[in-house]
């Protein structure tokens, strides 16, 4: 026996980790094998467990579809998003958490009270107004509403508590005004919050479907991840290439959490309770 | 100062680039723009291709007989593309020009959304269709809303390689009963086959599971004045209830699960022996598939009672939303009438829906194609056509439920029916 | 004092300026269109009406048979998911905190895979998992022998809620695990193994230590999972459009077919001012019941 004791306890967690984590990677399995399967071979029963002979057909298909413009509108649509909600937080977290202004409180009550309600309840009336401003069916109407969504708000202000109150302090007193205070001395520090915030808000607004359902309508603006839906409708039960599509929707994603994986996780926590 | 420059100049350039974006094409003074859009209603030239590939032919064509006008395409699916048309409209963001079916149109047309057509429907006109239930679906009372370009009946079709291994092939022919029909499927359960489903998920398709309600024990979906919902006479119940004693002996598929699209894919993938979405439009773009996995079908109407089927049918048709500009509506009708009058397109675009013309003008588009004179010669099954009565879209939304509700063994058949029925004919009074 | 009064109008004025970008967006794009969601539920608003109606969506949703089978469903999805999830994830993160920096982030990324997979992606794979006819699930339990027919996980109303829950859960537990890892690194090391060492019981160490300092992490993720729960759409959307009769329709997917598909927009904006006050109150409630004055937020 090594240093720790194998109890029953442990055995039995190993087997159920091991089932949940194959639960869990699957689905991602199937995607990417599924990806590469014809349409005969995708339904085939017996299944094939790992595609008998690889075809690009689906992809060739999948970008007859303009998905190269899908994922462009994905791409752009998050890519705005995070950068304004990065900007309109950053600014609005550090007063929120080093000034003392009027209405202070209250400003900050509302904002966690509507953070705590669905977003999807407001989307009709918010439908309505898009409607009435002229910009359905464009990729504004996407991204104005998510810029809105106060949780930046909260997680900025978060972050921005760290921020030594000497050190402001000692920038007036050198003379700095608000503006280069914020930029040189608040800023730095809350840098890890602000990759946090920019991270998890791309992932967010990537995979924001609701949203970008009831916004989109043409076919060249649809996201990857609406029109991957359309391609389950047209497509039906052709799930090769709807796998395609699910492949290139899911990939970029995956990838940018795989890479800034610290970040991300630090932004989730931030963001829940206070360090 | 400093920060607000840098803030507006990120603020304004983000918003300026995501409205450029979509809006990318600026339209030249003298032409008038307009947006068509369309289901998958025309079969393209291979199952793959990208949708809207034919339509980008007509577009070519009609622009360069006139170049004042510049038509752009957006190609919309059964599935979530009404949902899209609401939001549009509700967006005033809708197209133009709308290619679809009386169901949806005539509702468009009643809630005040779509120009009136009736203008379109010259003397000339009239006469060339010569069939008045086929110019009433295109109205709501006296006003025309839809340009009609094509129709056919909806019927079901088997895997004749499925049915004769299980040598039943020669009972499936038009005029066959409802005991042909369980002598056939279960014919083909036992021989280890998946007969086919009653699909009822989604809503797509749902007209083929009201006809087969309908049919197999002569009912109607609704009565002969089409003024109320019927389904819940006696034979109606009697279907309903046969459905659920055949999925419970498994001869036929729950479908619940399944909405239309999956039903017509299941079996052109040799997944099921038949299904019960079928037209001469659905061979069509299907006919790829169908080579692939090498099967023949056998196309026949509904099975009945009597041996005499009611059918479903389908009316292809173009309708313009009014979006105040009259410019636009003009340019709208001078599109549609290239799509459905036009000598060469009208006839090319009837085939591309793989229906009949309702031009008699353009004759017999279909000369020594056995398979489709037969299909013409069912016209004379068809059944009362209630697809613009009033509620329309929220009758629909009842149905499928309903199937859902018997085959599952929630309601029996009686009750589930007379629910229905209930729920249908309020909605119709709602929609006045 | 008047000194003061003045340092703080002063500081005022720069704090709206920073608010002011934020403030924007969020005034027009949310508060507003709160504001609007609430008074025009009050109408009668179709393709072609606005009529004042007062009341009567209210009083016709709470009348209407659809609308309380979604709201059943959607505490169904909630009380299933929620314990699950807070079960799930602590016995993932205790499993896995204790282990290599390694192991640790291996797991994070195993379970945070379907989040950011995407919802559309997630459900079009489950839904190829779940066909009856060429799903994979149905071919291995049958070969397993624990089935002997084909099972219709979405079309039949014993299994399809159970199948949306299921799929649910994968989309729900990555966070919680990410936050329960975060939370077991910093309780007190010190405190655990002088409890060890007193010979207490692994599970007297989880009850008497470490449960009262994740208390805080598990009632945001109590809150974060309920209001997750709550607004399950897509995968109703995408696999069962509320089927087999309404026993998947959830109130977000009723609202969204009575406003998209029925153009019903009052009827659908009464039900989601009710959701949100559902919402609230239950959030609220929770904050009370499980003790928040630990968290701030």
């Amino acid at each position: 026996m090594g240093k720790k004791k194998v109890t029953p306890f442990v055995a039995v967690s190993f087997v159920i980790l091991t089932l949940l984590t194959i639960l869990f990677v699957f689905p991602f399995y199937w995607i990417i094998t599924g990806a590469f399967k014809s349409l005969s071979a995708a339904v085939a029963v017996p299944p094939q467990w790992f595609p008998a002979e690889p075809t690009l057909e689906n992809f060739v298909t999948l970008f007859k579809n303009p998905a190269a413009r899908w994922m462009f509108n994905s791409i752009f649509i998050a890519g705005v998003t995070m950068l304004a909600v990065c900007v309109t937080a950053s600014l609005a977290g550090y007063v929120l958490a080093k000034k003392r202004f009027y209405g202070q409180k209250i400003l900050f009550s509302i904002f966690i009270f509507a953070m705590a309600l669905p977003k999807q309840v407001i989307t009709v009336p918010l439908v309505n107004m898009i409607s009435k401003l002229g910009i359905h069916n464009t990729l504004a109407a996407v991204i104005l509403p998510l810029i809105g969504w106060p949780f930046g708000i909260f997680l900025m202000k978060q972050f921005s508590e760290n921020i030594p109150g000497e050190l402001l302090e000692s920038a007036k007193i050198d003379g700095c005004n608000e503006w280069k205070t914020f930029w040189s001395i608040a800023f730095p520090i809350v840098k890890p919050g602000f990759a946090a915030l920019a991270i998890f808000t791309f992932i967010n607004t990537w995979n924001d479907y609701f949203m970008q359902l009831v916004m989109l309508a043409s076919r060249e603006n649809l996201t990857i991840s609406l029109g991957v839906a359309t391609l389950q409708a047209e497509f039906s039960t052709n799930y090769g290439l709807i796998m395609a599509g699910a492949f290139l929707a899911a990939i970029p994603i995956v990838t940018v959490f795989l890479a800034f994986q610290k970040s991300f996780t630090q932004g989730i926590t931030m963001g829940a309770v206070k360090g | 100062m400093k920060k607000s420059k840098v803030l507006s100049t990120i603020l304004a350039g983000a918003m300026i680039g995501s409205m450029l974006v979509p809006a990318a094409s600026v339209s030249a003074a003298e032409t008038t723009e307009i947006t068509w859009w369309a289901f998958p209603t025309f079969a393209q030239d291979s199952v793959d291709a990208e949708p809207g590939a034919y339509e980008k032919t007509i577009i070519e064509a009609f622009e360069a007989a006139n170049p004042d006008i510049k038509v752009n395409l957006e190609t919309i699916d059964f599935t979530s593309g009404p949902e899209k048309i609401t939001a549009a409209i509700e967006g005033g963001t809708i197209c133009d020009v709308l290619f679809d079916a009386p169901g949806r149109i005539i509702s468009y047309g009643k809630n005040g959304k779509l120009a009136d057509l009736s203008d379109m429907f010259t003397d000339e006109f009239v006469k060339d269709v010569n069939n008045d239930m086929l110019l009433q679906s295109c109205k709501a009372g006296d006003t025309a809303y839809m340009y009609p370009l094509s129709s056919a009946p909806f019927y079901m079709a088997f895997n004749k390689e499925m049915v004769e291994d299980a040598g039943v092939a020669d009972l499936i022919k038009d005029g066959w009963t409802t005991d042909d029909f369980t002598t056939v499927a279960k014919a083909l359960q036992e021989k280890g086959y998946m007969p086919g489903s009653v699909f009822c998920s989604g809503q797509g398709g749902d007209q083929g599971t009201r006809a087969f309600v309908a049919n197999l024990f002569d009912s109607s979906i609704t009565d002969d004045a089409v003024t109320e919902y019927t389904i819940n006479d006696e034979g109606g119940v009697k279907a309903l209830d046969y459905i659920k004693t055949a999925v419970d002996e498994g001869y036929l598929l729950n479908g619940s699960a399944y909405a239309g699209g999956d039903d017509i894919k299941n079996f052109a993938t040799k997944q099921t022996a038949f299904t019960l979405l079928w037209g001469p439009g659905t061979q069509n773009s299907n006919q790829t598939l169908l080579d692939d996995n090498k099967i023949e079908t056998i196309e026949v109407p509904m099975p009945s009672a009597d041996g005499v089927p009611e059918l479903e049918y389908l009316v292809n048709g173009f309708c313009i939303f009014d979006n105040g500009d009259d410019a636009k509506i003009e340019a709208s009708k001078k599109f549609l009438q290239f799509l459905c009058d036009d000598a060469e397109w009208g006839p090319k675009n009837v085939v591309r829906t793989g229906c009949f013309p309702v031009r008699t003008s353009f004759g017999d588009l279909y000369e020594g194609d056995e398979r489709m004179n037969t299909i013409a010669s069912w016209t004379k099954y068809y059944s009362p056509y209630y697809n613009t009565i009033d509620g329309f879209a929220e009758m629909r939304t009842y149905w499928f439920p309903m199937l859902q509700a018997v085959m599952n063994g929630d309601k029996d058949a009686q009750t589930a029916a007379d629910e229905f029925v209930e729920s249908s004919n309020a909605s119709i009074k709602n929609a006045q | 004092m008047k000194a003061s009064n003045k340092i703080r109008m002063r500081e005022t004025i720069v704090s709206y300026l920073f608010l002011a970008p934020a403030l924007f967006f969020f005034i027009v794009f949310v508060l507003f269109p709160m504001g609007l969601g609430i008074f025009t539920s009050l109408f009668k608003y179709t393709m072609k009406e606005f009529t004042f109606i007062g009341l009567n969506n209210y009083i016709t949703m709470f009348k209407d048979p659809v609308f309380q089978k979604s709201f059943i469903n959607t505490l169904i999805l909630v009380v299933g998911s929620v314990p699950i999830v807070v079960i799930f994830a602590l016995f993932v993160s205790s499993q896995t905190y204790e282990r290599s920096a390694f192991t640790r982030s291996f797991f994070r990324c195993v379970f945070f895979l379907p989040v950011v997979t995407g919802t559309v992606a997630v459900t079009v794979v489950w839904k190829w998992i779940y066909d009856p006819l060429s799903g994979i699930l149905n071919f291995v339990l049958k070969n397993g022998g624990i089935i002997d027919r084909n099972i219709m996980w979405l079309g039949d109303k014993k299994y399809a809620l159970l199948a949306i829950l299921i799929i649910l859960l994968t989309t729900s537990v990555g966070q919680p695990i990410i936050l329960y890892i975060a939370a077991m690194g910093n309780i007190d090391k010190s405190l655990v193994e002088a409890a060890r060492v007193d010979g207490a019981t692994e599970f007297q160490v989880f009850w008497k230590i470490k449960w009262p300092s994740l208390l805080p992490t598990t009632l945001y993720i109590v809150v974060i999972t309920t209001i997750n729960s709550f607004q399950c759409f897509a995968l109703i959307q995408l696999l069962t459009s509320g089927g087999p009769n309404y026993s998947t329709t959830t109130i977000m997917y009723y609202l969204y077919e009575k406003a998209f598909k029925l153009s019903d927009y009052g009827y659908a904006n009464a039900m989601g001012v009710f959701l949100a006050v559902v919402i609230g109150l239950i959030s609220f409630a929770q904050f009370k019941f499980l003790g928040g004055d630990d968290v701030e937020y």
